[in-house]
């Protein structure tokens, strides 16, 4: 399954799932909720008595009968105190509650994601999909503050607001409360359905326009040579202004949503007036009932005017929902059995592979297809053949991060049976772009082994010929590396993932083209680390290069095809090629030294 | 500087003079939208006054002189009349503001664009990482809402307060003398809010985003944490950080909340001893019930525009953080890369064969740093050249030299007698094709990647076009054939074919000057072998400067030119240059041995 196909449940079982994932923080959301609502109704009923309060005072100045001011005031100092108080309670405890769901959230996530990986996560190598993804966690994140909490307050207040208009004049509660429909949900909800398609417009130029600025920056000298920088800065000009008659849109609906609650509240306001002038002729409402009701109601609508927003982030949340969700559901492409061997012993660690088969998507061609190849304990081979014959294929299919089929044995053991970890526990990895994390040097060499010495991280490091580099660090193996830290070049990435292998110590080693893209002095230096990391163990190493195999090496395997077309001893194999002059006749050109 | 440090200079974003300078550069061509904004706002200010004081009015004549409807109608129909002026006048203010952030994001945007061409694709291809791009693209985004809400906004939030000051000043002096006493604390509390709670709601988004990015940090690491077993640790690490995470931000924020606190006690509690007051006096009868209702409606208004500012805000980091990249970009030196306009009267240069001369070319891209020394080269018509020499020994500068990327800083190049510097550049590149490593893949189909070279070629010619260079395979396997999106949904180029893409433009082209940089690229044995033969049917009868990485398979009577730190070291025959044991000699060992 793809990540861009979003599921097709529905809104509300996509919020009713949402909503389970927050259920451990129903406590906190509950009462931030609550907070919330008695901030903003004391905010309202301040108003409202005060309205009540001082036309009470003006009819006792006016020569009326002498009141008890002491509960109206009193009442005026609560609601003030239980404003303020209120609103910074209720922003602390409903940060509270976001930051808890947040925490929550990404565990939950990271746990579904991980046994996806990578078989089933292809796409996300793209750092769109991965920016998209990163955008919908957030959304998801604000889904309580954004959407939630605004949409509860305005529904407690709109129903307090009209109960208390149908105690003191009921003929109000029905213009307010199709006012309030009106500015707080039909009026968002049709600006919402009109962005819709300018919103959609938004989305897809902002990606064409990054596309296209990639173009700019990557097909410059394409550009100047063709002659066709004028003709990309009109294309540009063109997505922009497309993108901008879109964004006004939506901007000019949003003005539309937020101008319609206003227009709503005063237009409340004039109804009270109207009404309440009435009734006061009539002898229904008093004068000071009536002051309150035309302080009360402009004030309500406050509570609304946070809709339109959260209409908008209602409508995005759901998209992102859908979307995580369907990239949390992807089936899991290698599932563990059922029963694993429970941490599986075995005495020697000769590897067998027979009729291997793994092929990516269902209908795709075979990759790997029936590689038979057998790696005795302690042998070094190397594992040759042009780009695409499925070397790197044959690591995802040995370490198990992509379904295979065939057969793979251990010492004798299959490894089906076994759990992934067991499995990877044994067979190291050292990848041709080893992923630093943005953290120590220490804490990226002692992945594999988190409770590894000292003594034992300064013998790796020394193994990976990595100690002048260590010692030249400001800081040594508490330097920060990756995002945020130094840039570490190419060829050092991979020999810390060779320290990282080493710590392990696995009895078995995979390395991926570790000499790739790296120049001759680099190699050098890796061809060391690699030599000495090599000793005791059996090694399958995946290389273009000739140079220097005849020391690393027992037997070179050829690979065509998908499969494995011959496996001789490595001074057989180099004696195919006649370094004198340049011999392209003998198979494979591409692997002759360059 | 520890880690930390260094992450907290990345993620969070002073206002450094400079770009707040640059910011506040860019209002100038907008000034006028600003002001119509702004002028809108204010001219809502007063119509809310005059609202406030048909309703006192109102309210006054009803319940305490009796008034009906039937007398007060016009000032109701009044409130009604101001309800749609203010509709229409925010709908309005909402149009100029957000066109006036529109324009700027345009100006900047072709600033941008402006720039890019003119430090051209020496510059464009060091930038390696794609996230200038996004940045550039999200970033002039960014500049829209500060442009068209928080600018305004702030001015506002000084304009208002101010109005309404003066509204209640005649109506109440005792009540302004209240709201004076609180004014002066407004621009204490925007001192506040926009420093004291500016920092800290930036420390409260560093961590933030820096958790996030932890939790994206372990999702592109994903693979690489199964391979070392590390899941489960990373799992409860994540559940960790995000719990530390929790409280840290939480002791931020309830500081951070403090001020947003004080801004709410003030409103809060001048509105409750404002009506407290005005109820005594109201008793007392040294107020006008009118009057006091008129204050009483107004107060509130005082601190609304100082609360939307506090929403705002976080679009004035967002901009100031595009602001830093933005400004960052546009302030790159020239250096000496950029060609264009040097000469007043260039010369259209057309010719059917190509003779080159380098003479005496020194060239560097920074002045301290030559990577071009004394370069005496020549090329006659229809001849072939091969450049050799180890990487940065400044084959590909020659390249940049002759598509007039970069020019010369002493001696000429010249073709056919005709000095370079004297040309009319895309009169000159008309005369080059140019077969780059790997081809740039823009945005569009194969068949846009194709006309990009040869804008009016017709369909036979692209099909010859695409058989020369065994493309055909390719547009076979995309399911719309020529017209397929390329870069979507997995319909992506490999490396070589990439390099079959160049191939194909560079025949389309089917100019005089062949440049030729051979793949490093490792291709299965048939491609290679089909790609050589179109090369060399390309390279017939045109003049071509080839730049060789194989140096095994050269023809005995092959022209070389042996670069080494920008020196020409060595010319002459393959042949003759082997049997010499001097620097090409050395070349050819090294290269095999490594």
């Amino acid at each position: 399954m793809s990540i861009q196909a979003s599921s097709t449940e529905g809104s509300f079982a996509v919020l009713r799932r949402l909503h389970g994932l927050m259920r451990e923080q129903r406590g906190w959301m509950v009462f931030g909720a609550a907070l919330a609502v008695l901030s903003t109704l004391s905010g309202i009923g301040l108003l409202a008595v005060s309205g009540y309060f001082i036309t009470s005072m003006a009819l006792v100045g006016a020569g009326g009968a002498a009141i008890n001011y002491y509960t109206p005031s009193a009442l005026i100092r609560l609601f003030a105190i239980l404003r303020t108080g209120g609103r910074y309670g209720e922003r602390l405890v409903t940060h509270e509650a976001t930051l808890r769901m947040l925490a929550r959230l990404r565990v939950w996530l990271f746990a579904r994601l991980v046994p996806l990986a990578p078989a089933a996560l292809g796409e996300l190598r793209s750092a769109e999909l991965f920016s998209r993804l990163r955008a919908d966690v957030d959304a998801l994140e604000h889904a309580y503050l954004g959407v939630l909490i605004p949409m509860l307050v305005a529904t407690v207040v709109m129903v307090v607001v009209v109960v208390v208009s149908l105690i003191y004049l009921p003929w109000l509660a029905l213009p307010l409360l199709l006012l309030f429909l009106f500015g707080g949900g039909l009026l968002p909800a049709w600006a919402l359905r009109q962005g819709r398609v300018p919103g959609a417009t938004v989305v897809a130029c902002n990606e064409t326009l990054l596309a296209l600025a990639a173009d700019g920056l990557r097909g410059r000298a394409e550009l100047a040579l063709y002659g066709a920088e004028k003709a990309h800065a009109d294309r540009l000009a063109a997505v922009v202004a497309r993108q901008r008659r879109a964004q006004r849109r939506i901007d000019r609906l949003q003005a539309l949503g937020s101008a319609g609650v206003m227009l709503s509240a005063q237009l409340a306001a004039v109804s009270a007036l109207l009404l309440g002038l009435s009734a006061l002729r009539g002898g229904l409402l008093g004068g000071p009932d009536l002051v309150m009701l035309a302080l009360l109601v402009p004030a309500a609508f406050e509570a609304i005017a946070p809709l339109p927003e959260a209409w908008t982030q209602l409508a995005s949340t759901l998209v992102s929902a859908r979307r995580v969700f369907a990239l949390a559901d992807t089936p899991v492409p290698v599932p563990e059995p059922s029963q694993p061997s429970p941490s599986p012993s075995i005495r020697q660690h000769d590897l067998s592979l027979r009729g291997l088969r793994l092929r990516y998507g269902a209908n795709g061609p075979w990759v790997l297809d029936g590689v038979d190849l057998d790696l005795p304990q302690g042998r070094h081979i190397a594992l040759v053949g042009a780009s695409g014959a499925g070397k790197s294929s044959l690591i995802g299919a040995l370490t198990r991060l992509y379904p295979s089929e065939g057969s793979v044995t251990l010492g004798g053991s299959a490894l089906d049976a076994w759990h992934g970890d067991d499995l990877r526990a044994r067979i190291g990895v050292v990848e041709q772009r080893p992923y630093l994390f943005d953290a120590s040097l220490r804490d990226n060499l002692r992945l594999a082994r988190p409770d590894a010495t000292a003594e034992q991280l300064d013998h790796v490091i020394e193994q990976a010929q990595l100690s002048d580099y260590v010692t030249g660090l400001p800081q040594g193996l508490r330097t920060w590396v990756g995002e945020d830290g130094i840039r570490v070049s190419g060829g050092e990435a991979r020999r810390i993932a060779i320290a990282r292998a080493l710590l392990a110590d696995p009895p078995i080693l995979l390395l991926d083209e570790p000499a790739e893209g790296l120049d001759a002095g680099t190699v050098a230096d890796l061809y060391a680390a690699l030599r000495a990391a090599m000793v005791g163990r059996s090694v399958l190493l995946i290389t273009h290069r000739l140079g220097g195999l005849a020391d690393m090496v027992d037997e070179v395997a050829t690979m065509r095809d998908g499969q494995i077309v011959d496996c001789i001893p490595v001074a057989d194999y180099l004696a195919r090629f006649d370094f004198s002059r340049g011999n392209e006749a003998s198979f494979p050109v591409s692997t002759c030294c360059w | 500087m520890g880690p930390a440090l260094c992450r907290s200079r990345i993620l969070e974003y002073p206002m450094t003079v400079s770009t707040t300078t640059w910011l506040r550069e860019q209002v100038r061509p907008v000034r006028r939208l600003l002001v119509a904004g702004i002028a809108s706002g204010g001219v809502q200010a007063v119509l809310v006054c005059v609202g406030a004081w048909l309703v006192a009015h109102v309210l006054d004549r009803a319940v305490l002189a009796g008034g009906g409807l039937t007398r007060l109608w016009p000032f109701v129909a009044a409130l009604v009349l101001i309800a749609l002026a203010r509709f229409g006048l925010s709908l309005w203010q909402r149009r100029a503001t957000f066109d006036a952030g529109a324009q700027v994001s345009d100006n900047v945007r072709n600033a941008l664009e402006q720039r890019m061409r003119q430090l051209g694709p020496r510059w464009a291809v060091q930038q390696s990482s794609g996230d200038i791009v996004t940045r550039c693209v999200d970033g002039v985004q960014a500049l829209v809402p500060y442009y068209a809400g928080y600018l305004p906004q702030v001015a506002l939030t000084a304009l208002i307060p101010l109005l309404i000051l003066l509204a209640v000043l005649p109506a109440d002096p005792w009540s302004a003398l209240i709201l004076l006493l609180t004014a002066p604390l407004i621009p204490l509390f925007m001192v506040l809010i926009g420093d004291t709670a500016e920092r800290a709601s930036q420390r409260r988004w560093s961590r933030l985003r820096r958790m996030g990015a932890r939790f994206m940090d372990a999702l592109s690491g994903l693979t690489t944490l199964r391979l070392c077993r590390a899941t489960a640790r990373e799992e409860a690490l994540l559940a960790a950080s995000g719990e530390a995470y929790r409280q840290e931000t939480m002791a931020v924020l309830r500081i951070a909340f403090l001020s947003a606190l004080v801004l709410e006690f003030f409103a809060t509690v001048s509105i409750a001893v404002l009506a407290v007051l005005i109820g005594f006096r109201l008793m007392w009868g040294t107020l006008g019930f009118e009057q006091g209702l008129f204050v009483l409606l107004l107060a509130p208004e005082l601190f609304l525009p100082l609360r939307a500012l506090g929403t705002q805000r976080h679009r004035r980091m967002e901009a100031a953080a595009a602001a830093e990249d933005l400004v960052a970009l546009l302030a790159v030196p020239d250096g000496t890369t950029s060609v264009e306009g040097a000469v007043t009267a260039p010369v259209i240069f057309a010719a059917r064969q190509i003779a080159l001369a380098f003479e005496q070319v020194d060239f560097g891209y920074e002045p301290e740093r030559i990577v071009l020394c004394d370069v005496e080269l020549e090329v006659a018509a229809g001849t072939v050249l091969t450049l050799v020499g180890s990487s940065g020994s400044g084959k590909s500068t020659l390249f940049n030299l002759l598509m007039g990327f970069a020019s010369p800083q002493r001696g000429c190049i010249r073709a056919n007698g005709q000095d370079l510097a004297s040309l009319e550049m895309n009169s000159w590149r008309q005369h080059i094709g140019w077969v780059s490593q790997r081809a740039h893949v823009f945005h569009g189909s194969l068949r846009d990647n194709l006309l990009i070279a040869a804008p009016t070629a017709d369909e036979t010619r692209l099909q010859r076009a695409l058989k020369a260079a065994s493309l055909r395979s390719v547009v076979a396997r995309l399911p719309q054939g020529l017209d397929t999106p390329l870069g979507e949904h997995g319909h992506g180029l490999s490396g070589g074919e990439r390099q079959r893409l160049a191939l194909a433009r560079a025949w389309l082209r089917d100019a005089p000057l062949l440049l030729l940089d051979e793949p490093v690229q490792h291709l299965d044995a048939v491609t290679a072998a089909a790609i050589d033969v179109a090369i060399d049917a390309l390279a017939e009868g045109r003049t071509v400067i080839r730049i060789a990485h194989r140096l095994d398979n050269l023809a005995d009577d092959a022209r070389v030119a042996v670069l080494a730190d920008g020196r020409i070291v060595e010319q002459g025959l393959v042949g003759e240059l082997r049997a010499l044991h001097g620097a090409f000699a050395r070349l050819l060992a090294t290269d095999c041995a490594a």
